[in-house]
């Protein structure tokens, strides 16, 4: 095969998954406008052969006029026995990601290939992979192609109805245009970062910073008070954290209102590029007919790049900056306009994103930072420090904090945080040179205000109990501003700065500061 | 050139430049501070002379002035602090400040009130940021105080020394300077300069026994004529001890801070060639791959 001919058809075949997915609504009752334009007669479904197997990709041969359009999924059943390994028969969903012609389509496989050979039978579904929706997914853990993997033994789950996982999204009159603040109870984010309800919040971090545990700190905290439903999304992290939530949310009894879908490390590239849209997909349904309030986290959406890179590597396409996919903004534009909110519903998501090497201008997360109304910066400079959550003041920021969305005192009270920890950092290389003697009354002040700010933005959190042996705090926003433009005046001058390191709100601070004139007398 | 390297690059030239200062500080704090010292010794032999002198006067004289007998009539008592007109002095003022608050909160725990003065803009900036009320403040020359700022001062402090209690008169007098030792030790110390402390019989190996005078007039009119001359000595003495101290603590601080500024501009550097490199090896390594997926497929 030559190169033109591997690659030429790639970049064409890019438009139709447009028209693909603008038909396959059309094939469920939900009502988008899509649904008019399907008029596609029935087709026989075609039946293939493998003719090439390299890991995840698989090329198959299918008869001319049974070619499978872009993105259906296909099915193999592989007899293990057969082969003499193993019993049984193992079942395989395969994506259709590029037509090569002469009759080849190539495709992602969403298990392990091991025991496919070529020649083996691949029948066309002739529909996108589709997932359970419904309340029948609340309480359950799914996996990409939608079956439930924690189901016990004998229970018997109805599946009334399943939606593809490409569709489009929502049209622009429908989209809510009302702009709602959405309180967390942690002082750093309330303050700094103020969430949008049916926003999108993008959690960025460093390798071990704490965004896990913040987006289940998240989970704990509003997932509880939310009378909506949840669904988690866990991409491509570990399978133990999955375990973990799964329990803890057992426990609290959580799980009764949340889907959780999975496609963790261990699974190869097609699953992690496709279970962010499987999650998002049961997500939509609540919100578009059952019109519900709905959360979604998902937890990593690098992952998702990642997987997507490793799949567009495979599939022999250019690389592009940093070896990433050359249509990384578009994959990225196509899941994130989908996580939206409509008139009176709303998603609200909540996104943990890796980022590589600390470094904020690579492409991954840098693409992923347009789309986001919020986003909150964890730093590894401040989590060294021993301060969580370990948020970024000065990095993070908000599309809300402006006084047209939230009250003027708290965007005053904000900027002036702001202001005292920016001037902090510019006087840090003067003391690192000069000593703090040398700087101006004025300057000495902002320097042991801004080093309480930055102890007091650290909170209690309740993740953190098992570590710390300290309950969590929830700070009401008003208690927040309050406190903070407390300290900024200087209401706070005479009360020494450890009183302020992990703490919730006023009344904590008052009792901390008590025990430690108390220790020290 | 990437965002990184342009920061690292950036903060390099401004910590370059502000190294270049601080040498330029340290060489012309080191070339002053011989000349300081020198007027500290020239000064001393006077010092020590006329207080031997009122000293004499006062032990012999057995009269009932103001020099010697602690004042009962008010509580309050002055204290004036030598500080630097600068920065750049590491914690020379910083340090006097601290003795100076330090010798407050003793008189006041003695139940007195103290009246500050304060010789120095650093110090003068300290307090009226506090908020805090100065009777008298000095500033300028306080790395080479002139005899005219020392008889100003002196004029200032006696009258209020000797200035009855109504009229805001005070008891004690208390001066906080800094002495010079050597180059690397400077030590910041606290004198009650009035009343006189006569100390009798106490004489320590190599001191002589004050000389018998007769008094003409008498020795209450030699010691009214004394006394502006000694506090003027005493202050101008201070004056030129605190600011060889000054100097000496700026050339320190300044070759401190040059060490801290060339550690710094080396940490950067190799930030940035971290940074510089990482880009080369990525655009490298772009490019190799671009160029092998070219050759693959073709």
């Amino acid at each position: 095969m030559t190169g033109n001919e591997k690659r030429m058809p790639t970049t064409p075949k890019k438009t139709p998954p447009a028209k693909t997915t603008a038909k396959t609504p059309a094939k469920t009752p939900a009502k988008t406008p899509a649904a008019k334009a399907s008029a596609a007669p029935p087709r026989a479904l075609g039946v293939g052969r493998v003719a090439r197997v390299i890991g995840p990709v698989v090329d198959i041969e299918f008869p001319a006029d049974a070619i499978p359009d872009m993105y259906n999924a296909l099915e193999v059943d592989i007899d293990l026995s057969a082969q003499g390994e193993d019993e049984g028969v193992l079942h395989m969903t395969l994506e259709v990601e590029q037509h090569l012609g002469d009759n080849m389509v190539r495709a992602i496989a969403l298990k392990p290939t091991d025991g496919l050979v070529r020649g083996t039978e691949v029948r066309d579904t002739g529909a996108p992979i589709s997932v359970p929706v419904g309340d029948v997914t609340l309480g359950h853990v799914f996996n990409v192609i939608g079956e439930v993997l924690n189901a016990v033994p004998g229970e018997k789950i109805e599946i009334t109805e399943r939606w593809p996982i490409h569709r489009q999204p929502p049209a622009f009159d429908q989209l809510e245009p009302k702009t709602k603040m959405f309180e967390t109870g942690i002082k750093v984010i309330d303050l700094l970062t103020p969430y949008v309800e049916g926003g999108k919040i993008g959690l960025f971090g460093g390798a071990g910073v704490g965004k896990t545990v913040l987006i289940q700190e998240m989970i704990y905290r509003v997932a509880h008070n939310h009378n909506g439903v949840s669904v988690f999304a866990g991409v491509g992290e570990r399978t133990r954290e999955g375990n973990d939530l799964i329990a803890e949310m057992t426990e609290s009894g959580v799980i009764k209102q949340t889907a959780l879908v999975f496609g963790q490390m261990d699974e190869p590239p097609g699953v992690r590029l496709r279970v962010a849209l499987s999650a998002l997909t049961m997500a939509e349904y609540f919100r578009d007919v059952k019109r519900q309030d709905v959360l979604l986290f998902i937890d990593n959406i690098f992952r998702f790049t990642q997987a997507g890179s490793e799949v567009s590597t495979l599939l022999g396409r250019m690389p592009s900056a940093v070896g990433y996919q050359p249509n990384l903004a578009d994959e990225m534009g196509t899941l994130q306009e989908r996580i939206t909110s409509t008139r009176g519903h709303s998603i609200t998501s909540l996104q943990a994103i890796y980022v590589p090497a600390d470094d904020y201008t690579d492409p991954a997360p840098a693409t992923t930072f347009a789309h986001l109304d919020a986003t909150t910066e964890l730093s590894r400079e401040i989590a060294s420090r021993g301060l969580y959550p370990a948020v970024d003041p000065l990095a993070s920021s908000s599309r809300i904090l402006n006084p047209r969305y939230v009250t003027r005192e708290h965007y005053d009270t904000a900027s002036a945080v702001k202001a005292i920890l920016q001037r902090n950092k510019e006087l840090q290389d003067i003391i690192a040179i000069l000593g703090v003697d040398e700087l101006s009354e004025e300057d000495k002040i902002i320097v042991s205000r801004a080093r309480k700010i930055q102890q007091f933005l650290s909170q209690n959190t309740y993740m953190a109990t098992q570590f710390t042996g300290v309950a969590g705090s929830t700070v009401p926003l008003t208690e927040t501003v309050e406190a903070f433009a407390g300290i900024v005046k200087g209401s706070f001058d005479h009360i020494s700065e450890q009183a302020f390191f992990n703490i919730g709100g006023l009344d904590d601070l008052e009792k901390n500061w008590i025990r430690i004139q108390k220790e020290s007398s | 050139m990437g965002a990184k390297q342009r920061v690292y690059r950036q903060r390099i030239r401004s910590t370059q430049s502000l190294g270049k200062i601080f040498r330029a500080m340290e060489l012309i704090a080191a070339s002053r501070i011989g000349k300081a010292r020198e007027r500290v010794g020239a000064a001393s032999p006077y010092a020590k002379a006329i207080t031997h002198a009122i000293e004499a006067v006062a032990v012999h004289g057995n009269v009932d002035h103001p020099l010697t007998i602690e004042r009962t009539d008010t509580n309050r008592v002055a204290l004036l602090v030598v500080t630097a007109d600068r920065g750049m002095a590491g914690a020379y003022t910083a340090n006097a400040l601290r003795a100076s608050e330090r010798v407050r909160e003793q008189l006041e725990a003695q139940g007195k009130e103290v009246v500050q003065y304060v010789a120095g803009r650093r110090g003068v900036s300290y307090f009226t940021f506090r908020h805090r009320p100065l009777a008298g403040q000095w500033t300028g020359g306080s790395d080479s105080p002139s005899v005219e700022t020392a008889q100003e001062i002196a004029r200032v402090l006696l009258a209020a020394f000797l200035a009855p209690a109504s009229e805001g008169g005070v008891a004690e007098l208390h001066v906080v300077y800094t002495r010079y030792h050597s180059m690397v030790n400077q030590e910041s110390r606290v004198i009650r300069a009035l009343p006189l402390e006569v100390v009798e019989g106490e004489l320590g190996a190599g001191e002589t026994v004050p000389p018998l005078y007769a008094f003409e007039p008498s020795a209450e009119e030699v010691l009214d004529a004394l006394l502006p001359r000694y506090i003027e000595a005493r202050v101008y003495s201070h004056l030129l001890q605190s600011a060889a101290s000054e100097l000496a603590a700026r050339q320190r601080a300044m070759n401190t801070a040059t060490t801290n500024a060339e550690d710094m501009i080396r940490s950067y550097t190799r930030l940035a060639n971290a940074a510089r490199q990482s880009e080369i090896t990525q655009e490298i390594s772009e490019i190799v791959s671009g160029a092998d997926a070219l050759a693959a497929s073709s």
